[in-house]
């Protein structure tokens, strides 16, 4: 996650606002009574390292005594010269089937978000393997399409990406509108909405197509209550369709409500896997500690 | 939804799930493995389905370029102008290297305009998948996509700029003729090289990002290489360097550009043959070459 997500002052815990997922949303235990279906996704000994370009070594700059002044010059070459590797995911191995809906909680930094592109596919593992079944999307919030086209024109270059055609986009053009709830803005380049609108745009495009395997990166901590709401409508939408979904969130109540499962990950490895009550209430034990 | 897993729902015989690893468990179900580079068939058909992305990633493109401006989409003409007016005070009145040149107006602007068609899509190329790292972590798609559009994005780029440069070909005195019409399959032949090099720097960039700095420098050299203000066959008394000079394919393409629109520089059936065969060789060399990384591209 470091890496890839230069605005993490935005991860906040957004559990004091995000709250306003409706009551009964597939609540964990209810889901736990179907059986599971087959297996849709499988990670096996995953690992993800990736260079930070023009990074450099890392050197004590806090600790140790002050080093002296040609050291010094010395060191600052260094430091803007070369690549610095980050492990973001060490091993992570599990299963998921169709039907299940899992959670990735975890501190920031941890390598939640990494996982999750990882196993959509969009970041290549560098050791290790994942497999899955049929067609899988991520969401984003901080994916923009091109900032300098409209949203007209990015519904379509978003829908075309999805594997649409063309006419499957202009039948659905209405509906990412309205869900999005951007009215008349859609007609104006993305560099002139909110950051709330493009996220919700953003939302709107990659639901068009219903995948196979939903993985959705903390894309229920924008917008307002009404959006939220019909964001975990979507989710169902998916999961009736005998799909997988994958949340990312740092809002633990969003966990619990959405899904049925849950996977903890500290250091980019699983400290913990199972019902998705039972792993937040040990990682929100953890993090009060 | 599709049948997605032919395993589901049949009676599974053999030893139970969790005891089978990784490998055989997917197989049993149905499921791909992720992140590995698919076969050149199966991504060539990929693309070839993909086709309506490429061309809505090409025409956003080429429309954004100028829309940071007031004039917005006017630039797309007068920026070639004022380029073909400092070449024209540079060579054409201080420096005058017209020599074996009769119309040389138009033998510079045919030169500046198809030399910055070619230099665009290389240094773009260069930037495609280091410059949309967002995109290719954010949507699944061929990444070769990205190069290609780059190539159809100059193309489009390429039509108001070639509709300045007939025009002022005519106006200085340049005979409208039939040839003309052949600057269609000229361009067709240097869009297949431009996506040849596009996927070719694009690839280069990706896996080692320092090399983007020496493109410049890369373009800046050809520049000088290809005979775009000056005649190769007048100033290269050399035969070997002459040779090597009008033989390589950028100066061959702005030659065979300028044999279909001015007088004096013949049409010669060899030189489209030749011209033909570096931009299918570009082209194939350039895909294959990008597409063993596949797999590699978006890690950092």
């Amino acid at each position: 996650m470091a890496g890839t997500d230069p605005r993490r002052f935005e991860e906040i815990d957004f559990e004091a606002d995000a709250t306003d997922v409706p009551e009964g949303a597939a609540p964990g235990s209810e889901a736990h009574e179907s059986p599971l279906g087959p297996p849709s996704l499988i990670v096996d000994d995953l690992h993800i390292r990736y260079r930070i370009v023009g990074a450099g070594k890392r050197q004590a700059v806090t600790d140790g005594p002050a080093p002296g002044r040609v050291r010094r010059l010395l060191n600052r070459g260094g430091q803007h010269v070369g690549a610095t590797e980050v492990h973001a995911v060490r091993g992570v191995s599990f299963v998921a089937h169709t039907g299940e809906s899992i959670g990735i909680v975890g501190r920031n930094g941890a390598g939640k978000s990494t996982l999750l592109r990882a196993i959509a596919g969009l970041i290549p593992p560098s050791q290790g393997a994942v497999y899955v079944g049929g067609t899988s999307s991520l969401l984003g919030v901080n994916a923009a399409l091109m900032s300098s086209l409209t949203g007209e024109r990015n519904i379509m270059l978003g829908g075309l990406a999805l594997g649409l055609t063309p006419q499957q986009v202009r039948e659905r053009f209405d509906d990412i509108v309205e869900f999005a709830g951007i009215g008349e803005f859609v007609y104006m380049p993305m560099k002139a909405y909110s950051s709330g609108m493009a996220a919700r745009l953003r939302f709107a495009i990659s639901t068009a197509a219903i995948p196979d395997v939903l993985m959705i990166d903390e894309a229920l901590a924008t917008g307002d209550a009404e959006f939220r709401a019909r964001s975990s409508e979507k989710i169902r939408e998916v999961k009736d369709h005998a799909g997988t979904v994958f949340l990312v969130s740092h809002s633990n109540k969003a966990i619990t409500q959405m899904c049925d499962r849950a996977l903890w990950i500290e250091q980019g490895e699983i400290i913990m896997d199972g019902p998705s009550d039972e792993v937040v209430a040990a990682y929100a034990k953890s993090l009060k500690r | 939804m599709r049948s997605r897993h032919p395993g589901s729902g049949a009676p599974v015989s053999g030893p139970p799930d969790d005891e089978l690893d990784a490998a055989a468990l997917a197989e049993r179900y149905g499921l791909e493995r992720i992140g590995a580079r698919p076969a050149l068939i199966p991504y060539v058909r990929d693309i070839w389905q993909r086709r309506h992305f490429l061309w809505t990633l090409a025409s956003g493109r080429a429309y954004t370029r100028n829309t940071d401006n007031y004039l917005g989409q006017v630039w797309s003409i007068l920026n070639p102008l004022l380029l073909a007016g400092t070449y024209y005070l540079v060579f054409g009145v201080l420096l005058t290297t017209r020599g074996g040149t009769q119309n040389y107006v138009a033998f510079l602007t045919t030169g500046i305009f198809i030399f910055s068609f070619i230099s665009t899509a290389i240094s773009s190329g260069a930037s495609a998948i280091t410059g949309n790292l967002s995109l290719v972590r954010a949507l699944h798609f061929p990444r070769a996509l990205l190069p290609l559009s780059i190539a159809v994005a100059e193309l489009i780029n390429l039509i108001p700029t070639i509709v300045v440069m007939l025009l002022i070909i005519a106006l200085s005195g340049e005979p409208i003729t039939w040839t003309w019409l052949l600057l269609v399959p000229a361009v067709a032949m240097i869009t297949l090289f431009n996506a040849g090099c596009a996927l070719i720097t694009a690839r280069i960039v990706a896996t080692a990002r320092d090399v983007r700095n020496l493109i410049p420098v890369g373009t800046r050299l050809l520049r000088y290489f290809s005979g775009v203000f000056y005649s190769i066959d007048y100033y290269a008394t050399d035969s070997l360097a002459s040779l090597v000079l009008a033989y390589q394919p950028v100066a061959l393409y702005i030659d065979i550009v300028r044999s279909c629109v001015l007088v004096e520089t013949p049409l010669q059936a060899h030189l489209w043959w030749l011209g033909a065969g570096w931009a299918v060789l570009f082209s194939v060399v350039g895909f294959i070459m990008f597409w063993r990384a596949e797999e590699r591209y978006g890690r950092d």
